[in-house]
């Protein structure tokens, strides 16, 4: 287990975590917001032929080009039509796009709450999440901006 | 490190290149004052900087070498081959320890012990070199020592007289009565007329003073960030264009932005070129070095000093060049007895050449050697399985040479050790192409042989061919490019020739195979040209493979940016990176290298390639563009001709009468002969809504400069015979015979240079009513 989250319970129990959350499909997802360099909105990425499956398109960003990983697709979601938010995160491999349907607020909340990924969750699926925060109505899933890299993706990928 | 220690290391390596520049002058010229004298100053200022730094060891190995130079210089030693010799191994040393400074900040901290060691060995042999010195004297057999050291201290003795030698002893029996001995030499030399001891930069300042005053040190990195806002500023002036190109407001403002981009944009890669000769001044060195080790006589001869070349670019050529010269030594210039034999001068000869066409920069390797012999290579080639024996007994020399750039082959030959010639020319090969260059090989059997390198200019910004596919943009770019089929609807059915699944176009009478990129993208997609709309063959030519791309449409060309793509797209194999277009666009960028792989392109369509790329090449001398204007016909040689602009007529600007065209951020003079411009601008100006009339624009180089010539229409690509004048059998010069017409060829040298600001086009009516 070596989500931040978890990281950061284990260093300062009490401290609050600050995590932004993004909406993909009907779920909410929480991104610490450490990883996030910056928030486009409203992109149409440009596809990539032949590309992996997960890879969302590429944009234009501050002068450089910018791969975007899909959520949608990585869930088995379908595609998305219409423009949708990009987080450029930060990750041991360099920068990348994660493209959500939507960009919300910045929640603040007790490592307290946290709860690891269930054991029920099938193996796609706890191979990218990275358990999830208790809020009042419902849960915020973790994501874990390492896992999303698409060059990890893409070993996985060749993994399996 | 402190500002002051990097620029002493600058400073040092930039003299010590200096000085090996000039050590393998000396050797041709061992009386010249005033090369003896510049390696003096290199050696001098170094140990004098040391001193001032505290770099002890450096500074005791400086002196030896000033003490040596010293006696040189005063003609008590003459620049002999071994005393040459051994200079070189003190510049080695000296580059050594500077390294070290280099790595830890400090010669006495960190791995000290190899620098001592590096030291004491300088030291140590010095009395024994003595002894030996003088059977070593004669022949140079001295370099070819298992150690640096052998080399550098038996140097001065033989050709010393006895004046010297006991300094020299002293020095190496008791290495701390150096430093007090040589300071007298270095007084004595400062009588001589050096420039003080104490004072390093003083002579330097002096000799470069004029330069060092105009000219600043740029960190490379601030370079590359330099040039990559103008890639982006490139980018954002191709939007404002295309943005404001309606507004008629806003044309002088873009106008003006596209021109300053332009100049900007020039001026940094202007800053980011250097002069080969900082990759060609290593050189001489490793070829005197090498020729001594192979026992072969070489003469070097370098050209083209002056032409410039991206620093990175620079950098990357360097390893091709050195493996191309290393052959050329190895296995072409042949030993001395073989060459007398074969009746040449046993001395060799070795040309390096550089030279700018256009937009790259040529680089040859020559030499005056054994060639290659073309049988070797078959035999060779054929027992790797590289081609069958009923293929290359049908291929022509010049294919058969190419062969030696196949990887396998190279491998053979240096495991084998049998092949004439070929070691690691695919690496040579390899490493150019990587950065968009082009090798060439020309060899004659007992002749020599020639490896030509082209390299673009730059890599930053390449000019590309846009062209859509699956709805998108894709960028082609135009160094691979060698010409555009147009196939219209109508001859959509009956274009293409299949042999069972292959898709093939008949391209002036060969078979060019296809590649349809939006099956190559989507495989999905079926093999066969849209009936209901143009169809366009790009025909590329990439590595020497050449096939036909069929893309769904054109758009215009572009000077795009290239943007790195990350690993995960770049493992795709289709894409070398990607870019913005001026309509906001992201494209990617083909790599037509890779599609050829990947559609299958292979060996055989490849040399057929390479055939018809010769045939054509020879063809082009004769071959000329008929053009016609106002209702003339004209004939433009095909060869001067870069490029056939459709282009709107506002995009004519006017430099008093003058029309002009800003081409690609560089002002052509227009020639308007037929006086096309006129009568276009007045259908303009009667306001027929956003209706914009088109002209054509030819536009050719001429000698060093591109002019662009207004026709009516072009009408196609033919042959010409030469004309004699009957009677006196003599030429006739601006004439052609073109489809059984006599037509007059339009005199590009008769377009006035805009500075004069006059047109003067006599010269090309004249010569275009001749065929009337």
């Amino acid at each position: 287990m070596t989500a931040p989250a978890t990281a950061v319970r284990n260093e300062k129990s009490q401290a609050q975590v600050e995590l932004c959350s993004v909406r993909v499909g009907k779920t909410m997802f929480g991104v610490p917001i450490g990883h996030i360099l910056e928030i486009v909105g409203s992109a149409r990425p440009q596809p990539v032929p032949l590309a992996p499956d997960y890879v969302g398109g590429l944009v234009h960003y501050r002068g450089d080009v910018l791969t975007t990983v899909s959520l949608r697709q990585l869930l088995g979601l379908p595609p998305c039509e219409g423009a949708q938010d990009i987080l450029v995160l930060e990750s041991q491999g360099g920068c990348f796009g994660l493209l959500v349907d939507s960009v919300g607020e910045v929640l603040t909340v007790s490592p307290a709450d946290f709860e690891p990924n269930p054991s029920i969750l099938d193996r796609r699926h706890s191979a990218l999440l990275a358990g999830a925060y208790k809020l009042k109505d419902h849960l915020l899933v973790m994501l874990d901006p390492e896992r999303l890299d698409p060059m990890r993706l893409a070993q996985e990928m060749a993994e399996r | 490190m402190d500002e002051l220690t990097r620029e002493f290391l600058i400073e040092s390596q930039e003299g010590l290149d200096r000085m090996e520049r000039c050590l393998t002058d000396l050797e041709t010229r061992p009386q010249d004052a005033a090369l003896l004298g510049e390696i003096f100053r290199s050696v001098h200022t170094i140990k004098g900087t040391t001193g001032f730094l505290g770099f002890k060891r450096l500074e005791k190995l400086a002196h030896r070498g000033e003490n040596l130079l010293g006696l040189l210089r005063d003609g008590k030693v003459a620049a002999s081959r071994g005393v040459i010799t051994g200079l070189l191994h003190l510049l080695d040393g000296l580059r050594v320890i500077l390294k070290f400074i280099e790595a830890d900040g400090c010669e006495g901290t960190g791995d000290d012990v190899a620098l001592i060691e590096e030291l004491e060995v300088l030291h140590a042999p010095a009395g024994d070199a003595e002894r030996v010195s003088i059977p070593a004297s004669g022949p140079p057999v001295l370099q070819n020592g298992p150690s640096p050291s052998t080399g550098l201290k038996p140097a001065p003795a033989p050709a010393a007289p006895s004046s010297a030698s006991p300094v020299t002893a002293a020095e190496s029996s008791a290495p701390s009565a150096g430093p007090q001995i040589v300071p007298d030499l270095a007084a004595e030399q400062c009588a001589a007329g050096v420039p003080a001891a104490s004072d390093a930069g003083k002579p330097r300042t002096q000799a470069g003073a004029s330069t060092a005053e105009s000219t600043l040190r740029v960190d490379v990195t601030l370079l590359n960030r330099m040039m990559n806002l103008v890639g982006e500023l490139v980018l954002t002036r191709n939007q404002v264009l295309q943005a404001t190109a309606a507004d008629p407001k806003m044309t002088l403002l873009s106008r003006r932005l596209d021109m300053v981009t332009a100049d900007l944009r020039e001026s940094v890669m202007k800053a980011r070129m250097q002069p080969v000769s900082n990759i060609f001044s290593k050189m001489p060195r490793m070829v005197r070095d090498l020729s001594q080790s192979l026992g072969r006589r070489v003469h070097l001869e370098m050209e083209g000093q002056e032409t410039e070349l991206d620093k990175s670019l620079l950098e990357a050529i360097k390893d091709p060049l050195t493996h191309a010269l290393r052959n050329a030594l190895d296995h072409g210039i042949e030993p001395p007895e073989d060459r007398k034999a074969a009746g040449k001068n046993p001395e060799g000869l070795l040309k390096l050449r550089a030279v700018q066409e256009g937009s790259h920069v040529v680089i040859e390797v020559s030499d005056d050697g054994a060639g290659i012999a073309v049988e070797k290579v078959r035999d060779k080639a054929i027992e790797r399985g590289l081609i069958t024996p009923d293929r290359a007994a049908l291929l022509g020399e010049r294919e058969l040479l190419q062969l030696i750039f196949l990887p396998g082959f190279s491998t053979a030959a240096r495991v084998t050790n049998v092949s004439g010639r070929g070691v690691g020319m695919d690496v040579v090969r390899t490493n150019v192409e990587k950065i968009g260059g082009k090798v060439e090989l020309d060899s004659r059997a007992g002749k020599g042989t020639t490896v030509r390198m082209r390299i673009p200019l730059t890599l930053a910004i390449i000019p590309a061919l846009i062209v859509r596919s699956l709805n998108q943009s894709f960028a082609l770019p135009q160094g691979s490019l060698s010409e555009l089929v147009h196939i219209p609807p109508e001859r959509a059915g009956t274009a293409i020739e299949w042999i069972e699944s292959a898709p093939l176009y008949r391209l002036r009478g060969r078979l060019l195979p296809l590649v349809f990129l939006s099956r190559l993208l989507d495989p999905s997609r079926a093999c066969h040209l849209a009936p209901d709309r143009d169809n366009f063959i790009a025909v590329l030519d990439a590595d020497g493979r050449r096939f036909g791309l069929v893309v769904d449409g054109l758009a215009d060309p572009e000077e795009i940016v290239v943007k790195p793509l990350s690993a995960v797209l770049k493992d795709i194999g289709l894409y070398s990176g990607a870019t913005m277009l001026g309509s906001a666009d992201l494209a990617l960028i083909l790599d037509p290298g890779s599609i050829a792989l990947k559609a299958n392109i292979t060996m055989n369509s490849e040399e057929e390639g390479a055939a018809q790329v010769e045939e054509s090449d020879e063809a082009a001398k004769a071959e000329f563009l008929l053009v016609e204007v106002s209702g003339r016909r004209a004939a433009v040689p095909l060869a001067d001709v870069l490029r056939i602009e459709q282009l709107p007529l506002s995009r004519i600007e006017y430099i008093g009468y003058r029309p002009v065209l800003n081409f690609e951020g560089h002002l052509l003079p227009v020639e308007d002969s037929g006086g096309i411009l006129a009568p276009a601008a007045e259908v303009q100006s009667v306001p027929s809504g956003t209706d914009c009339a088109q002209i054509i624009v030819v536009v050719c180089r001429d000698g060093g400069r591109h002019v662009g010539i207004v026709v009516s229409h072009v009408l196609d690509v033919a042959a010409g015979t030469d004309l004699f004048e009957a009677g006196t059998g003599t030429q006739a010069g601006g004439v052609t015979m073109l489809k059984n017409r006599v037509t007059g060829v339009v005199d590009l040298g008769g377009v006035a240079p805009l500075v004069q600001g006059e047109p003067a086009h006599e010269a090309w009516a004249q010569s275009a009513e001749v065929m009337a």
